[in-house]
């Protein structure tokens, strides 16, 4: 009873508590309503698109061709520009990238035999990984040109007869693959010459839907709907049953939350200690252990309320759990652990000040490993290897496991364990730690 | 060890380290007494306490508080405690704070409305009841601290410098209530730096720095013993040579030691003696502590 007390107390306290009910209540929301509107939606037209400059030096028909199904790219955004124009928009990082498109273009772009021109793209250095998705538009592309001659096999057949006509003239081929060449252009010559014209084809529409031609792709690329189900471990997996940007954010968000009160409940106990009120707890029945479980117990309580609280606020903006039941034990599993860490973190400073620095360094450094500011699926391979040693982690896991990633209960009872190992461990530890702290009588 | 005893503490010792903070204390307090613990700051008083009221563990030694090991829970249930440092929630009311410590104490309902009322009369808070406490003064704090303590009806009271920090008023309130609480049949652990309030509030003093006891008895008794002569300085305006065996007058300044000064005084006068102006200095528990010790109890 004495130990509800003291958790309600402390309760009270921080309501009171202008700051620390800010951090632990405003704060993950912002956080959550900050990050969820930065990632955008799930569908590319609410993303971000990479601007891109575009010189056309051709200025021929297939040129503004190739420009067109640049334009037609829902990541790119397009632009045309002179030289040394698209050349200052890339260095003042007002566009992503340059593409340069020469001269004689038109004369053997799309005509796969003959040698390519050179298109030359210039990236923001800043932006290199953007600069890889550029090249893979380019080719795109590039790729609709050639299927936009062979809906033109008369743009073809003079490049097949000059070709024949240089094979036939050359001396220092062998007569024999003179004689066996010449019939094998004529019957090339004869296919496409057969091949029906896209010449109905209306404008603007894509190429491999608009006729019957053979399709010759320069890479096999194949799209993937993120925002339906694939299966667990493959990439796709790792977007498994994602239906709004507040599936990612708003995990998160509770994990601010969740942090705001580790550090908000660790400075409560510093401050106890500094002011006296611990020395009067400590001179009353209760014993150290209920002391500290009434401290757990409302950060616990209050870790529970801000995601419960954010749950709401995420189910009213379209988040939409798969499963309340393992939501709650991860929400409860991850409260658990953070309670304990606060026990930790409270004795690692003598005053509230030093406390408070260290909380929230701690908290930074977890949250930024752990995937409360990017999401650990994004990060670097090695940084997601480290990132098991941070509870935010492991919370995220857990949660995101209720929320989107549609765990099982098989798969998100580990990450549970591992929370409530954390938060057992803490409270041992703390107890222990303010226990010497208090025997050294605040020295 | 003795169950009359309200408390007994048998050759304390307890170090921080290198730094030993008590040295072998022991003392008996009897149920009803008012003991003061008197001594500079850093003598051990507040680490006597800590050990007397099972904050923390001696080193070595026994101590009972009321019949029991103050480690136990339910005879820390028996003590109060109003530590040094304001131990007081400053973002709840008064009446918040007395409910959220009587609660500790197992009190409820009816009884609990009953002491919080009680302590707020107590404390001179009635119109600030519903007031958070950060908006109290020293004095005020000071006054709800002592209350808190009160607040379970304990058997032994611990106080530890229950008047630092506050002004005249709210110091005689202090006195006032502690007088109260006094006769009232309460054992008080007192702790203190000023002279004053050990002589005017407790029934006997402890002498305590460098965390050993040095003397223990009444006031009046620590005097006589240890206080030496009272001392008489007069502007002489007469001073017969008969007299001068009996006391030197230096440029017009006479200085003396008696342990009867206003005999003394009257004999010099009988024979002739005249003064302008005259002051005779008693004996006090600064004395006391300057014969212990060598050294000022304000040092």
């Amino acid at each position: 009873m004495q130990v509800i007390q003291l958790a309600l107390k402390d309760l009270k306290l921080l309501l009171r508590d202008r700051t620390a009910a800010f951090f632990i209540l405003a704060f993950p929301v912002l956080m959550g309503l900050f990050f969820g509107m930065m990632m955008g939606g799930t569908s590319g037209s609410e993303r971000g698109k990479i601007k891109l400059a575009v010189v056309d030096e051709d200025e021929s028909e297939l040129s503004r061709r190739f420009v067109s199904a640049l334009e037609r790219n829902e990541n790119l955004s397009v632009s045309a520009a002179k030289l040394d124009t698209a050349r200052e928009q890339v260095r003042k990082a007002e566009s992503t990238g340059m593409l340069v498109i020469p001269q004689g273009f038109a004369q053997s772009a799309g005509i796969f035999w003959e040698p390519q021109p050179e298109l030359q793209l210039g990236v923001d250095p800043a932006r290199a990984a953007e600069g890889a998705m550029l090249e893979g538009f380019t080719m795109q592309a590039m790729s609709e040109l050639i299927q936009y001659r062979i809906e033109r096999p008369a743009d073809f057949l003079p490049s097949l007869a000059k070709a024949r006509e240089a094979l036939a003239n050359d001396t220092q081929v062998d007569l024999v693959t003179r004689q066996l060449g010449a019939p094998l252009f004529r019957a090339i010559e004869q296919f496409i010459a057969g091949l029906p014209t896209g010449e109905n084809a209306k404008a603007g529409e894509a190429p491999n839907n608009a006729v019957a031609a053979p399709s010759i792709q320069l890479a096999q690329i194949r799209k993937i709907d993120v925002t339906s189900k694939a299966q667990t471990l493959s990439v796709g997996g790792e977007t498994f049953n994602l239906r709004s940007r507040w599936d990612i954010s708003f995990p998160q968000a509770m994990l601010w939350g969740v942090l705001g009160c580790a550090a908000g409940f660790a400075i409560s106990i510093a401050r106890e200690r500094g002011g006296g009120t611990l020395q009067r707890l400590l001179a009353s029945p209760l014993s150290l252990r209920q002391i500290l479980l009434g401290k757990a117990l409302a950060c616990l309580l209050a870790s529970i309320l801000v995601i419960g609280m954010l749950t709401l606020l995420g189910w009213l903006l379209g988040m939409r759990p798969e499963s309340y039941p393992k939501l709650a034990m991860a929400g409860v599993c991850t409260a658990i652990c953070f309670s304990g860490i606060m026990m930790i973190v409270s004795n690692l400073g003598k005053s509230e000040q030093s406390v408070s620095g260290v909380g929230w360094s701690l908290n930074l450094v977890m949250a930024m490993l752990g995937g409360c500011m990017i999401p650990v699926m994004f990060m670097p391979a090695f940084v997601q290897q480290a990132s098991v040693v941070s509870p935010v982690r492991w919370a995220i896991l857990a949660i995101e496991g209720a929320v989107w990633r549609g765990f099982s209960w098989g798969e998100i009872l580990p990450a549970c364990a591992v929370l409530l190992g954390i938060g057992a461990l803490g409270f041992a530890a703390g107890t222990w730690l303010l226990s010497r702290a208090s025997q050294d009588g605040g020295r | 060890m003795s169950a009359r005893l309200a408390i007994k503490a048998l050759n304390l010792r307890k170090s921080f380290g290198a730094i030993p903070a008590v040295q072998g204390l022991s003392l008996e307090v009897f149920p009803g007494e008012t003991l003061g613990l008197l001594g500079p700051n850093g003598a051990g008083k507040s680490t006597s306490i800590q050990i007397l009221t099972g904050l923390l563990q001696p080193d070595s030694g026994e101590v009972e508080v009321a019949g029991g090991n103050p480690h136990d829970p339910s005879v820390r249930m028996r003590l109060g405690v109003a530590p040094q440092a304001l131990s007081l929630y400053e973002e709840l009311t008064a009446a918040e704070n007395l409910s959220f410590f009587g609660n500790l104490y197992n009190l409820a309902g009816s009884q609990l409305r009953d002491r919080i009322a009680w302590g707020l009369q107590f404390a001179g808070l009635q119109d600030r009841a519903r007031h958070r406490v950060s908006t109290f003064s020293g004095g005020m704090k000071r006054r709800l601290n002592l209350a808190i303590a009160m607040l379970h009806e304990p058997e032994v009271l611990f106080l530890d410098e229950p008047t630092v920090g506050v002004d005249p008023q709210s110091r005689n309130h202090i006195f006032e209530s502690i007088a109260q609480l006094r006769s009232s049949g309460l054992t008080i652990h007192y702790t203190t730096h000023y002279m004053e309030e050990a002589r005017r509030l407790c029934d006997r003093v402890a002498i305590v720095d460098h965390g050993k006891l040095l003397a223990l008895d009444t006031v009046p008794a620590l005097i006589a013993t240890y206080g030496g002569e009272s001392q008489i300085q007069a502007e002489v305006a007469q001073w017969p040579v008969e007299l001068s065996s009996r006391a030197t007058v230096e440029a017009g300044i006479l200085r003396a030691n008696s342990a009867k000064p206003l005999e003394e005084i009257a004999s010099w006068t009988a024979v002739g003696a005249r003064f302008q102006t005259l002051q005779i200095n008693s004996p006090d528990l600064e004395s006391v502590f300057l014969s212990l010790t060598g050294r000022s109890l304000r040092d």
